[in-house]
């Protein structure tokens, strides 16, 4: 390999529009620098770095170091994308811990109980809080749109729009057929019936995927007056705290059931002994920590550089 | 801990950041990559990786502190824009306060120095700034 296409080869570290606007200077510098010779260590690792930090710089969840207004906004927009992690987490939690009280002896509701009310009510309390940010960003973006902003939004938008359509299309199908079957086929007693539900729930998941990205360009995008964006970051902290309480509510009715209920945990009879450790749990439960760790890194950012916000 | 802070253009203020050192460098004129490097390394002592120096330069171009100043493919050169002037001032003010408040503390003439910059271990040299952006 000569040193061209080592240098070019580099560049991969790098977004596209990133190479394509900076990608033949960089060359260039590094033909001077080396002048065709195998590149340094030290090199390839600045490269290296310099290109994530740029695919996660380009991604909006980070923001310019430089600039508090834009630090905020990322924070706000790392914080949503948190709450997404958590909707997928929390609708399998609910889907798997619907009808527990039924299989739980009445003495031992008690904590699951509050511990499932409390996971409910912050979960209502975090989409309130979604709700009023997307509320208080929605003039801007208004303004944005018709000031020529749709170009830049409309390809994420209509990649959301059409994976949603897919989402409902087949979600008609499953329900549809889901009337034709009985209870014990549609719980697990016919296989392909489990595999089309698990298909139409990785496709719901890809358009609250598509969905947030979309948010995160348009709002990226769009200039939020400085009263907005404390708004937006004092909404985070909500939104954070809502999570820090679903995710403890979670971790509380595990526990409580794995101690009381074990049986319902693992699908067995009542009064039988099965893992604490359903798939699904695990599943949830990792989401729920990568969303946690996330919205963390974001409420931070955002605490750190309100105060950095000038009057306005 | 010295603590970031941020002016008008959200200037960062610390010596050591590439984009003061950029700033700094193309103050006295456009340069393209491998000559700001240079340059760098002669007026600062600070090594600038390819990644690092490329990742600075297109922070600054984003938020129109620098800007092409042709359109030769590959060996581009950058000037300063004048939003980049004013935000170099303003981290040269908030270094000098810092640098005046460190010479009237340790008792030093701050109009007199050794040759080439003084050089403290961990901190970069100081150095006059070209370009009279001070």
């Amino acid at each position: 390999m000569n040193g061209d296409q080592q240098y070019r080869r580099l560049l991969r570290w790098y977004p596209s529009s990133w190479r394509g606007r900076y990608g033949d200077e960089l060359v260039a510098m590094m033909h001077d620098e080396y002048g065709g010779r195998r590149i340094s260590g030290s090199a390839r690792r600045s490269i290296a770095l310099s290109g994530v930090s740029q695919r996660v710089r380009m991604s909006g969840l980070m923001g310019d170091r430089d600039d508090p207004a834009d630090r905020v906004r990322a924070g706000a927009l790392l914080v949503l994308c948190s709450w997404a992690l958590f909707v997928v987490a929390g609708s399998a939690f609910a889907k798997f811990a619907e009808h527990w009280a039924a299989v739980t002896p009445p003495g031992s509701r008690a904590v699951p109980a509050a511990a499932y009310v409390s996971v409910s009510a912050a979960a209502a309390l975090g989409a309130v809080i979604v709700g009023i940010g997307a509320v208080a960003a929605a003039p801007s973006f208004g303004r944005s749109m018709r000031q020529g902003g749709w170009s830049a939004v409309r390809r994420p938008v209509a990649r959301a729009a059409s994976v949603s359509l897919a989402a409902v299309v087949a979600g008609v199908g499953v329900i549809s057929w889901a009337h034709l079957l009985s209870g014990p086929q549609r719980n697990g007693g016919l296989l392909l019936y489990g595999v089309v539900v698990l298909g139409w729930g990785l496709l719901v998941v890809a358009a609250l995927a598509t969905w947030t990205r979309a948010a995160v360009v348009a709002m990226r995008r769009t200039p939020l007056t400085l009263r907005v964006l404390r708004i937006e970051g004092w909404l985070a902290f909500g939104a954070t705290a809502a999570m820090v309480v679903v995710a403890a509510g979670t971790i509380a009715w595990w526990a409580a059931m794995a101690s009381s209920a074990p049986w319902f945990l693992g699908g067995g009879a009542v009064g039988s002994t099965a893992s604490a450790l359903p798939p699904v749990m695990v599943i949830a439960g990792s989401l729920m920590v990568g969303g946690l760790l996330a919205a963390g890194v974001g409420a931070v950012g955002i605490a750190r550089s309100m105060p950095e916000l000038g009057a306005g | 801990m010295a603590k970031r802070t941020t002016g008008t253009g959200g200037s960062p203020a610390r010596t050591n950041e590439p984009s003061v050192l950029i700033l700094t460098s193309l103050a006295s004129g456009p340069k393209h990559g491998y000559a700001l490097a240079r340059d760098i390394e002669s007026f600062a002592g600070v090594t600038l990786g390819p990644g690092t120096l490329y990742g600075a330069i297109s922070r600054l171009d984003d938020r129109g502190l620098i800007e092409p100043a042709g359109s030769e493919p590959g060996r581009r050169p950058y000037r300063i824009t004048a939003s980049g002037r004013v935000a170099l001032e303003s981290a040269v003010r908030a270094m000098r306060q810092i640098a005046d408040e460190g010479a009237a503390r340790l008792r030093l003439d701050p109009q007199v120095g050794p040759p080439g910059g003084t050089r403290v271990a961990g901190l970069p040299r100081v150095s006059p700034l070209p370009g009279g952006a001070a």
